[in-house]
């Protein structure tokens, strides 16, 4: 019987997974080219020129040195100066490019989108394994993983290889975590400190895995009393570690301890843009002094309105919970402090890292620009505790049917509305908003920071324009010459992209972009020889406008 | 021990919290305050300021009325006089 189950479980889930794999291979191609994917393709190269000159890999070295000439670009910024990001997905994926011989450049890039999509896509079976694991509920855990995969933004984005990389592997790391902390066993903490690893390697914020997993073993030290059985695997985990962060950065062979410091030193200047101004509700702010509510107005406008309402929810109840608990302390008890049962222990270590993340974000005034992109990994911890709060419900009223089928109905609605607006926002996922913000409000923000939506304008101007040289300028902070790569490469020809030389340009491209105060500072300004012939809006979100010189 | 662990960091959390939540909070307004202020932007904004106030009171028939007229006048020539005075001390 229990055979049957999980078979029919597995068809489910193997269905589910099917008909997503299916449904991202059909339409992958319709996304544009994110404007640092250039960077990061260099990134690969040059870490890749660097390991094969250690190794004395001749030819992989000739390579990549003509290469990295060949995606030179006058706004790139210098990889050896920029040389802090992880490689763990570049490196690689630069070798996949020599070894298949891949010329077409849209072909290297497009690759990389399917690849970054499929470690997504893998990181939510993890994402399944950890629901199923805490609520042992099938069809519950599938919705939470499903809800997990579907929400816009962050499918959106999981194409584009950067923040949704790092909320992939933080994801898998957490399931180790979870798993370690259950089971203290080699095997379980060596892949804790892989997946641990390869998430700092990706951001800094994986700091947050070992912190997390040290105060769990101090905690359940005060109860089994074993302190030293603890700090034994404690200690081999931190070898582990630091040994796996050094595998895993080339930037660290050269000089290890000088150079890891530096990661964190050069944080404050290099890493999160300097000194920009973001457009948030309307007003230009400085980006390193943003107000206390940007991240959590950024969560609250850009996450569907029935997942927020049952994530505030569960993380209310939990709270309350862990208050609780954190009274009810004694110097002696049976129990550990903190949690009884393993259950509950999970449920600890998801509030712990989202608060402690959240409260450290807010205490150090962390900068941030494009909404909350930098930390799409919370997304996790928002779907676990909309989970948490379904499970909540369905224990509350397992009496009453009809309060238990209104619950499935939600769900099941949740699901919906996040495939409906998929499919509305189609390739711009990246740019949804609630439905309960106006159209105006949702204009009011930052939108298509990646560029992707320059693959939109080529293909139309192309169309409307057909063999003729095409000079376009940009009214905004957008390199847009670098969209040009994700054409055919005889189409790129017919277009000269010359920043804001306006006087000199055909057509002006505009998108709420700016870098500066464009209310005070005119560089954006469209000229008034310029009329606007045309724009780009998905459910009320202006993504760019094309402006028409007169002459 | 186990209760000093607990109220240690419940006591260090909430310390730096308070801390943040006041004294952060008003140097992150001053500072934007400040930073708004003299960037490039804001000082366009007051030069943009200026020039339209120029603009305004150029149009006015009647820049000045006759009694300030008469007493800028006034403390001119004084100023004029005292000036030429220490020139020619």
């Amino acid at each position: 019987m229990i055979n049957k189950i999980k078979s029919t479980h597995s068809i489910f889930l193997f269905l589910t997974y099917f008909i997503i794999v299916i449904a991202v291979l059909s339409t992958f191609r319709d996304f544009g080219i994110h404007i640092e994917e250039k960077f990061h393709r260099m990134n690969g190269l040059y870490w890749l020129n660097y390991i094969s000159h250690i190794f004395n890999f001749e030819k992989i070295n000739s390579i990549t040195e003509i290469k990295m000439k060949e995606v030179s670009d006058y706004t790139l910024s210098s990889v050896a100066y920029y040389n802090k990001y992880g490689v763990i997905f570049d490196l690689p994926l630069a070798y996949i490019e020599i070894l298949f011989n891949i010329k077409k450049i849209e072909n290297v890039y497009y690759l990389k989108h399917l690849l970054s999509f499929l470690i997504f896509l893998l990181s939510s079976f993890f994402f399944y394994k950890i629901l199923f694991q805490r609520f042992n509920n099938f069809f519950l855990s599938l919705a939470g993983t499903i809800l997990f995969i579907t929400t816009p933004r962050i499918f959106g984005d999981s194409f584009f290889y950067k923040d949704i990389l790092f909320l992939s592997f933080f994801n898998i790391g957490l399931y180790f975590l979870l798993k370690a902390s259950d089971k203290l066993s080699l095997k379980n903490i060596f892949f804790f400190a892989i997946f641990s690893a390869i998430t700092f390697n990706l951001r800094i914020f994986g700091i947050f895995l070992p912190i997390t997993f040290f105060l769990i073993l101090i905690i359940k030290s005060f109860y089994n009393k074993n302190i030293y059985n603890y700090l034994k695997y404690y200690f081999f985990y931190l070898f582990s570690l630091i040994c796996l962060i050094i595998v895993f950065s080339p930037y660290l062979w050269s000089n290890p301890l000088t150079n890891f410091l530096d990661i964190f030193f050069s944080l404050k200047k290099d890493l999160i843009g300097s000194n920009i101004k973001i457009l948030f509700n309307n007003e230009f702010i400085n980006n390193r002094n943003i107000p206390e509510t940007y991240l959590l107005t950024w969560i609250f406008i850009s996450t569907p309105i029935i997942i927020i309402t049952l994530f505030l929810l569960g993380y209310i109840f939990y709270t309350k919970r862990f208050i609780q608990r954190l009274i009810g302390i004694k110097e002696s008890q049976i129990f550990n402090d903190l949690w009884r049962g393993r259950n509950e222990q999970k449920d600890f270590i998801i509030f712990f890292i989202l608060t402690s993340f959240y409260l450290t974000l807010l205490v150090f005034n962390s900068p941030f620009y494009n909404g909350w992109r930098l930390v799409y990994f919370l997304n996790i911890f928002i779907i676990y505790f909309t989970v948490y709060q379904v499970n909540n419900f369905i224990i509350l009223y397992k009496k009453n049917d009809l309060k238990k089928k209104l619950i499935s109905f939600l769900v099941v609605a949740s699901i919906f509305h996040n495939i409906i607006s998929l499919a509305n926002y189609h390739p711009y996922q990246s740019y949804y908003f609630s439905d309960l913000i106006s159209d105006n409000k949702k204009n009011s923000f930052e939108g298509d920071y990646h560029g992707i939506a320059g693959k939109h304008l080529f293909l139309k101007l192309s169309t409307n324009n057909k063999g003729q040289k095409i000079k376009i300028a940009v009214a905004s902070h957008t390199p847009l010459h670098r969209s040009l790569e994700a054409i055919d490469s005889d189409l790129r020809s017919n277009f000269e992209v010359i920043g804001q030389d306006y006087k000199n340009a055909d057509f002006i491209f505009k998108n709420n972009i700016s870098e500066v105060n464009s209310n005070l500072n005119k560089k954006y300004n469209i000229p008034d020889n310029f009329v606007k012939i045309d724009e780009l809006v998905v459910k009320g979100v202006i993504i760019y406008e094309i402006f028409k010189n007169l002459k | 021990m186990k209760i000093f662990f607990y109220k240690s960091i419940l006591v260090f959390v909430l310390f730096v919290l308070a801390i943040h939540l006041s004294f952060g909070l008003i140097k992150k307004q001053v500072k934007r305050e400040y930073t708004n202020f003299i960037s490039k932007e804001g000082i366009e904004h007051v030069k943009d300021k200026i020039r339209k106030e120029i603009k305004n009171a150029t149009k006015k028939k009647v820049l000045i009325n006759s009694e300030d007229a008469e007493l800028l006048n006034n403390f001119l020539i004084k100023l004029k006089l005292e000036l030429e005075k220490t020139k020619n001390k």
